[in-house]
């Protein structure tokens, strides 16, 4: 029985502001990178299709909209999330300390049946940047934060140019089709009805 | 991380200076931040709380119940001072919820599943509320693409209350009547007839005009000129026209409704029915609760710019010391910030100045129960119409049902909301009681047996937690400082809608209420993702 939840996959990408949220999105949908950095306005979220076994999904990525900035996305942002994507640019510890805040966060806001076995996907970014020479995060450090927390998959991508990206969003959209198809389907069948929204004649149906 | 800890340890917000400063993301400071973000304003969100919404916002069963049980305290900062370049005012927050009654059954399994699933719960505080088909606040929702972060689902039945059928469905349409049992074959041709009428006035032929002076006269009484019998009447009235005061008791009657304005109800309610296949009746409601509404227009205004800053209260207002016209705000975290506007949410007042004028208040409830009010009917609306719970009843009670399949409660359960104008706590209580017991079995303190063996006729659904709560009632108001307005009584958001409207045309009389031009940046939303989703 075809529904909503196994065509149509929520991915959301949490992180510390200015670490490349909106990058990644955009080096994977677009295949764009901008290098002028302003906290990010206009991103809402991306939709790109996927293929798997012969079947199309269409992957709908939510950009924070930059209301991560003072913590204060709110509970509708985390709902119905099929994967979540933490990233931090491993120039920076801070933004690595906080992957911690930001599952936990998740978890308590999205509140998901299994919280044991719900996707994340760990992204550190900016690996680029000065040749990886003010790069203060390691490889070793963030594989064994991800190992502790339940085997979090971890891709060390740039988002600037365009490596591992590719790579990193096939096992988003693969776990996020997995966590998809395990869920309680407790809303089936979504029905786009805003074709009918249309003002109707103003007549009395009745 | 406490709440306090994480306002403390924000960074400083950057620029300090905006076109507009909004405290408090209920329902019509949300849609003023996307429509002043969408035409370009400059704009800082605050909230006090941890949550989006306000007095709009949708609670787990533990955030209700603290909510309730300790309403956000009045500020008290340190004592007004003039020590920087501005008069500083305190601002001062009034709880607009009070005489919260909370009672859960003694079951001690029943109270540990409540416990445990706290968090499957989202219960409206300013419920009961949903929305017709098409009304204006479905455009609203498309035209601000606030639409895309919403779905929803059709409530399933409308029914009605009387003392003695019970509930009765509401004949809202001509599949409805046909297959109403409860209707007599004259009742139903009566019924139809009238229907013709009304829709012979909305078609385009000038024969079937209902007559001018017929239109400004009580619908009331064109109703009685029709001859339909009283429960027909009183369903066309209360139950369609949704009318809040007895329209038939000249002592009490107020605000008697026009024919006119009848008719306007009765339409929308008409072209409501079947606008979305999917839903069955006339109403729809947000899966998740009414707080995804608010925030569905606070994420379009983040998407447009707008900064958002939750955990924050604003403790003072910053006036200049000459003209006394405002000038920004102070943050808890001792931060000030500049705007040519602000808006306040109603619950704030300010010493100085008038305090907004109550225009009568509102009793809610909420009830928890294992059962249905009706067999197999998961979503439903309840009218009690003036005079059918007691005699001197002069305002219509309406209440909601929604069950898991709407997301705002644990599967087997299923949430009902309450509401009634009153002039003071205690009528209203005593009203939403009385509809409450009429369909509901109440959980009596100290008394731990659950009426529930005794097979008598009286196999009403089991209530485990209830709460009653009277919320003040206040409009709009626009100044240098502005104001929202409350939550009002009635089922829908247009009202509030209008008002809210109203007011951004006030503060930006050259700009347009989202207007229909997309920005470039926009164009990687296809066009049919705006429209609304409707779960089957």
């Amino acid at each position: 029985m075809p529904s909503r939840r196994r065509t149509l996959l929520k991915v959301i990408i949490l992180g510390d502001s200015g670490v490349g949220k909106t990058s990644l999105m955009n080096q994977y949908v677009n295949k764009k990178f901008s290098n002028q950095y302003k906290a990010t306005i206009g991103a809402d979220f991306l939709t790109k299709e996927v293929q798997f076994e012969d079947r199309l999904f269409t992957l709908q990525i939510w950009d924070t909209a930059g209301q991560e900035r003072f913590q204060s996305l709110g509970v509708a942002f985390y709902r119905g999330a099929d994967c979540c994507v933490l990233v931090y640019d491993v120039n920076s510890v801070k933004s690595f300390d906080n992957l911690n805040n930001w599952r936990e966060e998740f978890l308590i806001q999205a509140n998901p049946s299994d919280p044991e076995n719900f996707p994340f996907v760990v992204i550190g970014n900016k690996i680029d940047i000065d040749g990886g020479n003010s790069r203060v995060v390691s490889e070793k450090k963030a594989r064994a934060w991800c190992a502790a927390k339940g085997n979090i998959p971890y891709f060390e991508t740039s988002a600037k140019e365009g490596i591992n990206v590719e790579e990193a969003f096939q096992t988003i959209a693969k776990d996020a089709l997995k966590s998809g198809e395990e869920e309680e389907l407790y809303l089936p069948d979504t029905i786009d009805v805003g074709n009918s929204s249309q003002p109707r004649s103003t007549g009395c149906e009745c | 991380m406490s709440e306090a800890e994480e306002s403390s340890s924000y960074p400083p917000i950057d620029p300090v200076s905006f076109d507009l400063i909004i405290v408090g993301t209920g329902l019509s400071e949300s849609i003023i931040a996307a429509a002043a973000s969408a035409v370009g304003k400059t704009i800082l969100h605050l909230d006090p709380n941890s949550f989006y919404g306000s007095h709009f916002a949708s609670l787990s069963l533990e955030e209700i119940t603290s909510y309730l049980n300790s309403p956000p305290k009045s500020i008290t900062a340190a004592a007004s001072s003039s020590d920087s370049d501005y008069a500083v005012i305190n601002l001062i927050q009034q709880p607009l919820l009070s005489d919260a009654e909370l009672i859960s059954c003694d079951s001690v399994d029943e109270s540990t599943f409540l416990l445990e699933n706290s968090r499957k719960f989202n219960l409206d505080l300013g419920g009961p509320r949903a929305l017709f088909s098409a009304d204006k606040t479905i455009d609203l929702l498309l035209k601000s693409g606030a639409a895309q972060y919403l779905e929803f689902k059709g409530i399933d039945t409308s029914l009605v209350y009387n003392a003695n059928e019970g509930l009765v469905n509401v004949p809202d349409s001509r599949g409805a009547i046909f297959r109403d049992k409860k209707l007599s074959l004259k009742e139903k041709n009566q019924l139809m007839k009238f229907f013709k009428l009304v829709q012979q006035h909305l078609g385009d032929n000038e024969d079937g005009k209902i007559s001018e002076e017929d239109m400004e006269s009580p619908f009331v009484s064109f109703l009685e000129k029709t001859g339909l019998p009283p429960k027909i009447k009183a369903i066309l009235l209360y139950a369609i026209a949704m009318v809040d005061f007895d329209q038939e008791n000249g002592e009490v009657s107020k605000d008697l409704l026009t024919t006119k304005d009848g008719i306007d109800r009765l339409a929308q309610y008409s072209s409501s029915v079947g606008r979305f296949p999917s839903a069955p009746g006339a109403l729809i409601y947000p899966i998740y609760g009414e707080g995804e509404l608010p925030q569905a227009f606070c994420r379009r205004a983040a998407v447009k710019g707008c900064i958002y800053v939750l955990r924050m209260p604003v403790i003072s207002l910053l006036m200049d010391k000459v003209t006394e016209s405002y000038k920004g705000v102070r943050l808890a975290s001792g931060q000030d910030l500049y705007s040519h506007q602000l808006i306040l949410d109603p619950s704030f007042t300010i010493p100085s100045t008038q305090s907004l004028s109550p225009k009568g208040m509102v009793a809610r409830g909420i009830c928890i129960t294992r059962s249905s009010i009706k067999p197999d009917v998961s979503n439903c609306s309840v009218v009690y119409p003036p005079r059918s719970l007691y005699p001197d009843q002069v305002t219509s009670v309406r209440a909601l049902q929604i069950g898991s399949n709407l997301a705002v409660c644990p599967a087997g359960t299923f949430v009902l909301y309450f509401s009634t104008l009153c002039n003071d706590a205690d009528e209203g209580k005593k009203l939403l009681k009385a509809s409450m017991k009429a369909l509901l079995s109440l959980p009596v303190s100290g008394n731990t047996e659950i009426i529930l063996q005794s097979d008598s006729e009286d196999k009403k659904a089991v209530v485990l937690w209830s709460v009653i709560y009277v919320q003040k009632l206040t409009m709009s108001k626009f100044e240098a400082i502005s104001s929202t307005p409350t939550p009002d009584g009635n089922l829908n958001y247009n009202d509030l809608v209008d008002a809210t409207e109203k007011l951004f045309n006030q503060m930006y009389p050259d700009e347009e209420f989202f207007p229909k031009t997309t920005s470039p940046e926009d164009s990687t939303d296809d066009d049919d993702d705006n429209g609304i989703i409707m779960e089957n």
